[in-house]
């Protein structure tokens, strides 16, 4: 077994050694790509012939059992058998190929996804669960068409278990949080995809855009994570693990000496208080929360309470939530953001996915044109305000008759509870999430209308210079200290200033104990981001002085090139 | 063309391994076969039509079959409900 080493993108620090756990869940893998009319026969054929292959696999397998003499789970194979050759099963993926100019492995799942939602709506429980033999059938055929082994992994469990996927998605994501891996390793991805937020989220090394890690790295193999530079190491010699445990254990002493820094108050030299804020996604986020010393929650992201699910949560069911957010917040800050969900987050059967999701039907976007889901959410939302400190923060504001529609259907809410004589915090705050590059341009129009300005730096990023930051072929021209990124957060900053609205920044540029005293210097004093990440900015604030920063950032924002940009913030770190 | 009413008899209803018994016997007769629980009509020939009918025990659904060996088929499958599907129960 020889030793090679293999560069990607660190998404999450920290050093991880273990087992690689190459997830083979073919059914995460699929994507759906355009094929031409030419290429229809081809792909056709090419569905048959997985189809009949999975068929002598399944016959070579049932021989086997019979030989054994185990009758139930020949049944098994039967079934699985008979679901193959079921025309329904089998023959309706190709037309879909026909009709619609996709790849098989998309058609096989469309079908699938009809057959899965039929059962989930059959009373019998029994019955409705063979839709797992279904997608397993599914599964087989998508090993096929996609070259991978056929034998399912065994599950490794242990603590050491290092996870190598292509890519995880939002949906995966959400289970992969139960379980207890090391670290993450993904071929896709970039900073700010779901891969790197899960494993910040969960305080474990990652890296990404590894490009072909999972074609290259085997079940098993030992693997050292360097999430400190991006690096890992397959098949390490003796003397290379070694050294990675000692400094494995260094890191480790020295995530203990900043949690010395927890319950400092957080003052810059020059005696300024500066808030820092935690991201959150779902309630037991909370315990993170408080072991870092959040002065509370500036960004609770709800669609993931809509998330993995076939129903939408209703009133009561969100209520329950924000309120045991708000409770165990006790009096502090809770910013919840209404739905901000499009097409790649939500589970739902509905959604039609359009080639470019990011500037489609989402956010506010769809929960003004879905009026009654958005009614839901907001009186959750009220009701729960009777209980805590809770402000109201809208995504992907674009233009002001948005706002005005918004702070309507608020103020209908609000007047349906009154009607109700059920109690809500009657000045609930309201706040608007800067993200569309035309709001930050126009941010004194808007700061006069909202009571708050919350600065998505990952979206605002993304629509400003024009990246798709899930793809990884563009993902390196995602810039934060891009000049034009720059400009935007300081006209942001400044309409609050003058408006005397609190500005603060709850993308990953808030977290990134990098850039911390750049944005002292601009003027930021409100910083809302990951848990984990929190105490090394707090560590930054603390040695901070905003006055002499001031001038520094000055100097930066006046710097055409990013590179120059660059070179300035190391010197402002010195 | 053959009707007949059947009642579903063994415990678990027209389950996994019952459906595919039947869809098996189905396939090899010749003619149509339909099985018929209130508005819903399905093919007997196809297991994913015949799990989605979910038939539970006690229900009572309508065979309909159509072609030369409609007989020997209507038989075939009345005796498969009957013997509970082999499972005793």
């Amino acid at each position: 077994m020889s030793s090679f080493n293999i560069h990607g993108v660190s998404v999450s620090n920290g050093i991880a050694i273990g087992k690689a756990n190459l997830i083979s869940n073919a059914l995460f893998e699929v994507v759906r790509y355009e094929i031409t009319n030419r290429e229809i026969p081809n792909e056709i054929k090419r569905l048959t012939r997985a189809i009949d292959d999975v068929r002598k696999d399944l016959l070579r397998i049932k021989k086997q059992l019979q030989k054994e003499s185990s009758e139930e789970f020949s049944a098994f194979i039967d079934t699985h058998l008979m679901i193959l050759a079921d025309k329904n099963f089998s023959e309706k993926p190709k037309i879909i190929i026909n009709n619609d100019n996709c790849n098989a492995e998309w058609a096989l799942k469309k079908q699938m996804d009809f057959f899965v939602d039929k059962f989930e709506k059959i009373k019998d429980e029994y019955i409705k669960e063979r839709k797992n033999d279904v997608i397993q059938v599914v599964e087989r055929i998508l090993k096929v068409l996609l070259g991978h082994p056929r034998q399912a992994n065994q599950v490794n469990n242990e603590s050491s278990a290092i996870l190598v996927a292509h890519d995880i998605s939002p949906a995966d994501a959400l289970q992969f949080k139960k379980h207890q891996y090391a670290a993450f390793l993904t071929d896709m991805g970039g900073s700010t995809s779901h891969t790197a937020i899960l494993a910040r989220s969960l305080n474990i090394p990652s890296i990404v855009a590894l490009q072909n890690a999972r074609s290259l790295i085997k079940n098993n193999e030992q693997i050292i994570v360097d999430g400190n530079q991006g690096i890992v190491i397959v098949n390490p010699s003796k003397d290379i693990l070694e050294e990675y445990q000692v400094r494995q254990n260094i890191w480790g002493i020295e995530q203990k000496k900043l949690s010395k820094i927890k319950n400092i108050k957080c003052k810059t030299l020059n005696n300024e208080n500066i808030e820092l804020l935690a991201n959150i996604e779902v309630p037991d986020d909370i315990k993170s929360v408080k072991e870092n010393g959040a002065s509370g929650i500036g960004l609770f992201r709800t669609e993931f309470l809509f998330m993995n699910r076939k129903e939408l949560p209703n009133e009561e069911e969100q209520f329950e939530i924000y309120k045991s957010v708000v409770k165990a917040m006790s009096g502090k800050t809770v910013v919840i953001r209404t739905l901000d969900s499009g097409a790649d987050k939500l589970t739902s059967a509905d959604t039609t996915i359009s080639s470019n999701p990011a500037l489609g039907l989402r956010a506010i976007r769809l929960c003004l044109s879905e009026p009654q889901l958005f009614n839901i959410q907001l009186r959750a939302i009220l009701k729960a305000s009777h209980f805590g400190k809770i402000k109201i923060l809208i995504p992907m504001l674009s233009s002001l008759s948005e706002l005005r529609q918004t702070k309507l259907l608020i103020e209908r809410a609000k007047k349906s509870l009154r009607n109700e004589k059920i109690s809500y915090d009657r000045y609930i705050k309201i706040g608007g999430m800067i993200e569309v590059p035309a709001v930050a341009i126009n941010a004194e129009a808007f700061a006069q209308e909202l009571d708050f300005l919350s600065i998505g730096t990952n979206d605002l990023i993304q629509y400003t210079l024009a990246i798709d930051r899930t793809d990884d072929r563009v993902s390196h021209l995602y810039n934060p200290l891009h000049p034009a990124i720059l400009k935007l957060i300081n006209l942001t900053i400044k309409a609050g200033n003058k408006y005397n609205k609190e500005v603060s920044i709850c993308g990953e540029m808030a977290g990134d104990s990098k850039l911390t005293k750049l944005l002292l210097g601009m003027g930021l004093k409100h910083f809302s981001m990951h848990p984990s990440r929190i105490l090394s900015v707090k560590k930054q604030v603390l040695n901070s002085d905003t006055q002499k920063l001031a001038a520094l950032s000055s100097k930066v924002l006046k710097t055409k090139e990013s590179e120059i940009i660059e070179t300035l913030i190391r010197k402002i770190n010195q | 063309m053959i009707k007949k009413k059947i009642r579903i008899i063994n415990k678990l209803g027209l389950h996994a391994r019952a459906s595919s018994k039947l869809t098996q016997l189905a396939c090899t007769f010749k003619s149509e076969l339909f099985l018929i629980k209130d508005k819903n009509k399905v093919n007997a020939k196809s297991i994913m039509e015949i799990l989605m009918l979910a038939a539970s025990k006690n229900t009572i659904i309508t065979l309909e079959a159509n072609g030369e060996d409609e007989k020997e088929a209507t038989e075939s499958i009345v005796n498969l409900f009957g013997s509970y599907f082999g499972e005793g129960e």
